[in-house]
């Protein structure tokens, strides 16, 4: 009876160690970009950053007492392409109230930036910057591109989509920040990896 | 040879580089430290490390500058805490429940008889072995539990468009749905949405340029432009008193949709009361009162009309 006891508790840890296994190898190639980002809830990063033509430098300290957008992007990135009239158009839409739209560069120069920008068209509401050595990508968790961070008129991070966006996401999102409320995150899409140099 | 290993050596700094470096994971790339990584995103996070190495910052200041940015999850080796302590503890508690059936089973082999009571012995055995495949039970639903719902992730964000309740959705994110999707034929509902908003609120200027692109647009439904014509005509009549502009797209409108009540009666009513035109109104009025499914209401509005308009009376 006891053999009987055991033997049935055995199998029974040999199956739920089969099911424990499966649960652990479904987790392999799942992305690890879909963590929450600590930063929710949070002040933003700092960053004083030069714009993509060098000309001047923005930073997120002087745009304090407005909604910023910041959007990490590339010309590499076919997400960050299928994301831009969006975000071309909300930055217009919104001029008028107090949100300041910024579009860094990741992970590329300044000037295949700007040459991609002269023919996707830009934005004179949105300043594009420049990062150099991924500093500021780095301090914001960025895992993948695009991804979108909202920075409250109090400086804090109180939302983030991952992956492709659209205007409606971005639009709402901002209605929200405004009504008071902290979106938190969402993927949006996919995102992409810098191409393999 | 200790001036030989002196000099051979890297600077302690550089081990410090290379074993932070061996800790964190490289956050694009699939299991790899940002040490062995090529990519250049972990080439930048080892650039980062090396200066902070260089300040004088310690070890775990470092990785909790990073961790406040990427989470846990930039580590190799989660940290034993939070839900990540039960993947710690599961090997030592699997191998203890192991040790202990072992042992349990060498004491107790199958079949040898007790010199205890042979009753009482088989209910503790019962209960032992009850204990031992409750706990791998417990422990097993619990790790997969926590796994499954780490692996969910933030999927459950805020910002679903599916989730999104247009109602409280802003005119500027309409005005910037509308300009990012100019050439999808479905936005034409959305800029009459957001026309009717405008002109709701009295905002022609902002109403016009919507309701025009949707009476122009190729791909506008028939009601869709009927719509925007007749809130033109309007306008054009009631905001700039231009009667020919406004019977003109009217009759743009009726060209369309021959039967719309609210272009007939609008064109009656600036034809009663911008032209002082009463026969044509009284034609026009006749026209939209054979309209089958006019409601009640308008039917009554429209025969008020008629019977003013039929008796000469001014427009008031």
């Amino acid at each position: 009876m006891t053999g009987r006891w055991l033997r049935w508790a055995g199998l029974s840890v040999v199956a739920l160690t089969v099911v424990f296994a499966v649960v652990l190898a479904s987790r392999f190639g799942s992305d690890p970009a879909l963590v929450d980002s600590p930063l929710i809830g949070k002040p933003a990063p700092a960053f004083d950053l030069a714009t993509l033509d060098g000309v001047s430098s923005i930073s997120l300290a002087e745009l304090e007492g407005k909604t910023v957008v910041v959007n990490f992007f590339a010309s590499w990135c076919l997400e960050c392409r299928a994301e831009h009239d969006a975000l071309v158009a909300t930055s217009q839409a919104f001029a008028g109230k107090d949100v300041q739209f910024v579009q860094i560069a990741y992970q590329e120069s300044p000037d295949d930036s700007l040459q991609y920008l002269s023919g996707a068209g830009i934005s004179e509401f949105t300043f594009y910057l420049a990062d150099p050595g991924s500093r500021t990508a780095i301090s914001y968790g960025v895992f993948g591109i695009p991804e979108t961070f909202f920075i409250d008129a109090e400086g804090k991070v109180v939302g983030k989509t991952i992956g492709e966006t659209d205007a409606l996401t971005l639009g709402a999102t901002l209605d929200a920040i405004e009504r008071g409320e902290r979106p938190g995150q969402a993927v949006t899409g996919n995102t992409q990896q810098a191409p393999e140099r | 040879m200790a001036l030989i290993v002196l000099i051979t050596s890297d600077p302690p700094e550089i081990d410090r580089v290379e074993q932070l470096g061996a800790k964190i994971k490289c956050p694009v790339c699939q299991g790899e430290s940002i040490l062995d990584s090529p990519a250049q995103m972990a080439q930048d996070m080892m650039d980062v490390v090396e200066e902070r190495v260089a300040t004088g910052v310690s070890d775990e200041v470092i990785i909790d500058e990073l961790l406040s940015s990427y989470s846990g999850a930039l580590l190799l080796d989660p940290p034993a805490q939070g839900s990540t302590l039960f993947l710690w503890l599961a090997p030592l508690v699997a191998l203890g429940a192991g040790v202990g059936v072992i042992l349990f089973w060498r004491r107790h082999p199958a079949g040898e008889p007790s010199t205890e009571d042979s009753g009482v012995s088989t209910i503790n055995r019962r209960v032992v072995g009850s204990l031992i495949l409750g706990l791998a039970f417990i422990g097993i639903v619990v790790t997969a539990v926590v796994l499954i719902r780490d692996d969910r992730g933030p999927r459950e964000g805020v910002a679903n468009i599916d989730e999104q309740d247009l109602s409280q959705v802003s005119n500027e994110t309409l005005e910037a749905v509308i300009a990012a999707n100019l050439d999808n034929a479905q936005i034409n509902g959305m800029r009459l949405a957001l026309a009717e908003r405008y002109y709701e609120a009295g905002d022609y200027r902002s109403a016009f340029p919507h309701y025009l692109a949707v009476a122009e647009a190729p791909n506008s439904s028939g009601d869709e432009a009927v719509a925007a014509l007749v809130r033109l005509g309007f306008m054009a009549w009631t905001g700039n008193g231009e009667v020919d502009a406004a019977l003109g797209l009217l009759d743009e409108a009726l060209a369309i949709d021959g039967s719309s009540p609210g272009a007939l009666f609008l064109k009656g009513e600036v034809l009663w009361c911008g032209l002082e035109d009463f026969d044509g109104a009284a034609l026009v009025f006749g026209q939209l009162l054979n309209v089958p499914d006019l409601e009640d209401d308008s039917r009554r509005t429209v025969e008020s009309s008629l019977t003013s308009v039929t008796n000469g009376e001014n427009c008031t």
